[in-house]
C-alpha cells in the first residue's frame, strides 16, 4: 500500500512548510530579515507501462502509459530577496541599504560574514561595530570629540567637530554584492556566510556596480508580509489534514483487505 | 476460484493503483507547477465461447495528465516565472532536455539561471540563460525577454511538446518529451508569480471516498463469494 507512504511524505512536506512560515512570523520585526519560502518537487515515478508500449493483444501502442508517482520532497527553502520597508529611527549610526548589497563584518574567528542589519554602534575606543560587537569592514574609528556624524548615500562618513567648521572625512563604508545572494548561508544573528553557491563577494562603493545606496537614520524592516504568511499557513494546515485523510482512507482499505477470510 | 472472483480482483488492484495516484496528487497539492494525474479504467474483454457470455476484466491502464491552469500566486521574486496558458520552460538535465511548468529560478554563482535542483534554464535556441549582475533591476517580459538596466540580455525559452500525450513524468516536476518539442513564439509568462499545483483537493477527496467505498464493496463481494463456494462444498460433503 504505497498510498500510506506517499501521504506520509505529503504530511512531512506540509509540516516543513509550517516550520518555515513560523520562523518567518517569529522574525516579523527582525531588522533586515528576508522572508523564506519552502518549495516542493514531486518524487520519482514508477513506469508501469511506458508511453508507446505495444499492446500485445492487438499491436496498438499505449498512448500515455501508466506511471505512478511516489510522493513529494522539499526541493529548496529559498530566500525571498524583497526590499523591506525603511523605518525612520533618527539614529546617526543607523544605516539602511536601499537596493542590493551587504555590510561586511569580521567574526572573532577572522572569517568575514555579511549582514543587512545596519544598526551600528560604537565601542569604547570609537570603533564602528554591529549590535553584536563585530567590527565592520573596513575598520572606521570615530574620535571621541566628534559632535555629530553624517553618512551619505555613497557610504562616506563625515564627522563634525567643535573647533572646525568643515566636516572631516572619517572613513568610507563599503558594500559587498554576490552573484547569487540566495546562495548565502544564514548563521543566525542576521549574519550570512559566503558559499560556493553564492559566488565570491564583490566589494564596491554604495550606489555603484548595481549595489544599493545607504540611508542614514533608517533601518530596513523585515520583509515578512503577515497576510501572506497567514494565508500560506492556512493552506499548509489544510494540506496536512488532507494528507492525513488519505492515510485514514488507505488504512480502511487495508483493513478491508485484512478482514477477508 | 472462478471468474467472478478474478474479475473482482482486477478491479481491486486497479482501485489500489488509483488510490496511489490520488495520494500522490494530494501530497503534491503545494508543489509549484505540478500537474494532477487521473487514472482511467479500461475493459479487457475475452470471449469464452460461441454461445457463452464474454468475460470482461477492468484494468487501470491509461493515465491522463490534467492540464488546467494552476492558480497564479504572487511572490514578487525577480526570477519567479509563471506561464499563462500553453507551454513549458526548457531545462537542461544530465539526462537530456526536460520540460517543466515550475518557474522558481535563481542565478547560480556563475550567473546562469538555474532551477532549485541546479539545472540550467534554456533559451529558445537551447543555450543556457545568462543573467549579468550589477546592471540594476531585472525585468522579464511576457515573451521571456530578460532586460537589465534597460538592455535586453537574454530570453527564457517557452516550448510545446509535439505529442503531449507521450510525455513521461520525472522527479522534480519535470516531463520528458521523447517525440520532441517546438518553440512557442507567442507564449505568455509573468514575472513575480508562480503557478501553484493544479490539484483540486475537493475532486481528489470525493474521488478518494468513491475509491475507498468501491474497494470495500469489492472485498465484501469476494467475502460473499468465498462463503458461497464454502457452502457448496459443505452441501456436497453431506
Amino acid at each position: 500500500m504505497r498510498a500510506l507512504k506517499i501521504a506520509a511524505a505529503g504530511m512531512t512536506a506540509q509540516q516543513m512548510r509550517v516550520e518555515v512560515i513560523s520562523n518567518n512570523l517569529a522574525n516579523m520585526n527582525t531588522t533586515g530579515y528576508n522572508a523564506r519560502r519552502a518549495e516542493f518537487a514531486d518524487l520519482h515515478y514508477q513506469q508501469l507501462a511506458r508511453p508507446g508500449t505495444i499492446n500485445a493483444s492487438d499491436g496498438t501502442a499505449l498512448p500515455t502509459g501508466v506511471q505512478l508517482g511516489l510522493g513529494v520532497r522539499a526541493s529548496a527553502v529559498s530566500v525571498m530577496l524583497a526590499q523591506g520597508s525603511l523605518a525612520a529611527t533618527g539614529g546617526d549610526l543607523d544605516v539602511a541599504i536601499e537596493g542590493d548589497g551587504y555590510l561586511e563584518v569580521t567574526l572573532p574567528s577572522g572569517v568575514s560574514a555579511y549582514t543587512r542589519d545596519g544598526a551600528l554602534k560604537l565601542t569604547g575606543d570609537g570603533l564602528i561595530v554591529t549590535s553584536d560587537g563585530y567590527s565592520v569592514v573596513p575598520d572606521i574609528t570615530i574620535p571621541s570629540d566628534t559632535r555629530s556624524v553624517s553618512i551619505n548615500a555613497e557610504g562616506e562618513i563625515y564627522g563634525y567637530f567643535v573647533d572646525q567648521i568643515e566636516p572631516q572625512l572619517l572613513g568610507q563604508l563599503t558594500l559587498a554584492g554576490f552573484t547569487n545572494s540566495k546562495g548565502l548561508e544564514a548563521i543566525g544573528s542576521n549574519l550570512f556566510l559566503e558559499t560556493p553557491a553564492s559566488g565570491p563577494s564583490a566589494v564596491g562603493t554604495p550606489g555603484e556596480d548595481g549595489l544599493g545606496v545607504l540611508r542614514q537614520g533608517y533601518l530596513e524592516d523585515s520583509s515578512v508580509d503577515p497576510v501572506r504568511e497567514v494565508t500560506d499557513l492556512i493552506e499548509a494546515q489544510r494540506g496536512y489534514e488532507l494528507n492525513s485523510k488519505v492515510i485514514t482512507a488507505a488504512d480502511q482499505m487495508l483493513s478491508a483487505m485484512v478482514q477477508l477470510r | 476460484m472462478d471468474n467472478a472472483s478474478y474479475t473482482t480482483l482486477t478491479r481491486q488492484s486497479g482501485l489500489m493503483r488509483e488510490m496511489q495516484t490520488l495520494a500522490n496528487n494530494i501530497a503534491n497539492a503545494s508543489t509549484t507547477g505540478f500537474r494532477a494525474e487521473e487514472v482511467m479504467f479500461s475493459e479487457h474483454i475475452k470471449a469464452l465461447g460461441p454461445s457463452a457470455s464474454s468475460l470482461s476484466m477492468a484494468t487501470a491502464a491509461v493515465r491522463n495528465t490534467v492540464d488546467t491552469q494552476g492558480t497564479l500566486t504572487q511572490t514578487g521574486g525577480t526570477f519567479d516565472l509563471a506561464i499563462e496558458g500553453d507551454g513549458f520552460f526548457l531545462i537542461e538535465t544530465p539526462n537530456g532536455q526536460r520540460l517543466t511548468r515550475a518557474g522558481a529560478f535563481t542565478p547560480n554563482e556563475n550567473g546562469d539561471l538555474v532551477t532549485a535542483d541546479g539545472y540550467p534554464v534554456l533559451d529558445p535556441g537551447g543555450a543556457p540563460v545568462f543573467v549579468p549582475q550589477g546592471l540594476g533591476s531585472v525585468g522579464i517580459g511576457a515573451d521571456g525577454t530578460i532586460s537589465a538596466g534597460g538592455q535586453p540580455v537574454g530570453q527564457v525559452g517557452l516550448v510545446r511538446p509535439l505529442e503531449p500525450a507521450q510525455m513521461i513524468r520525472e522527479s522534480g516536476v519535470m516531463f520528458d518529451a521523447p517525440d520532441g518539442f517546438e518553440a512557442i513564439p507567442d507564449g505568455r509568462m509573468l514575472q513575480g508569480f508562480l503557478e501553484a499545483s493544479n490539484v483540486n483537493p475537493i475532486l481528489q477527496v470525493s474521488r478518494m471516498i468513491e475509491v475507498q467505498r468501491a474497494y470495500e464493496l469489492g472485498q465484501n463481494f469476494l467475502d460473499k463469494e468465498d462463503e458461497r463456494i464454502r457452502s457448496v462444498i459443505e452441501a456436497m460433503r453431506r
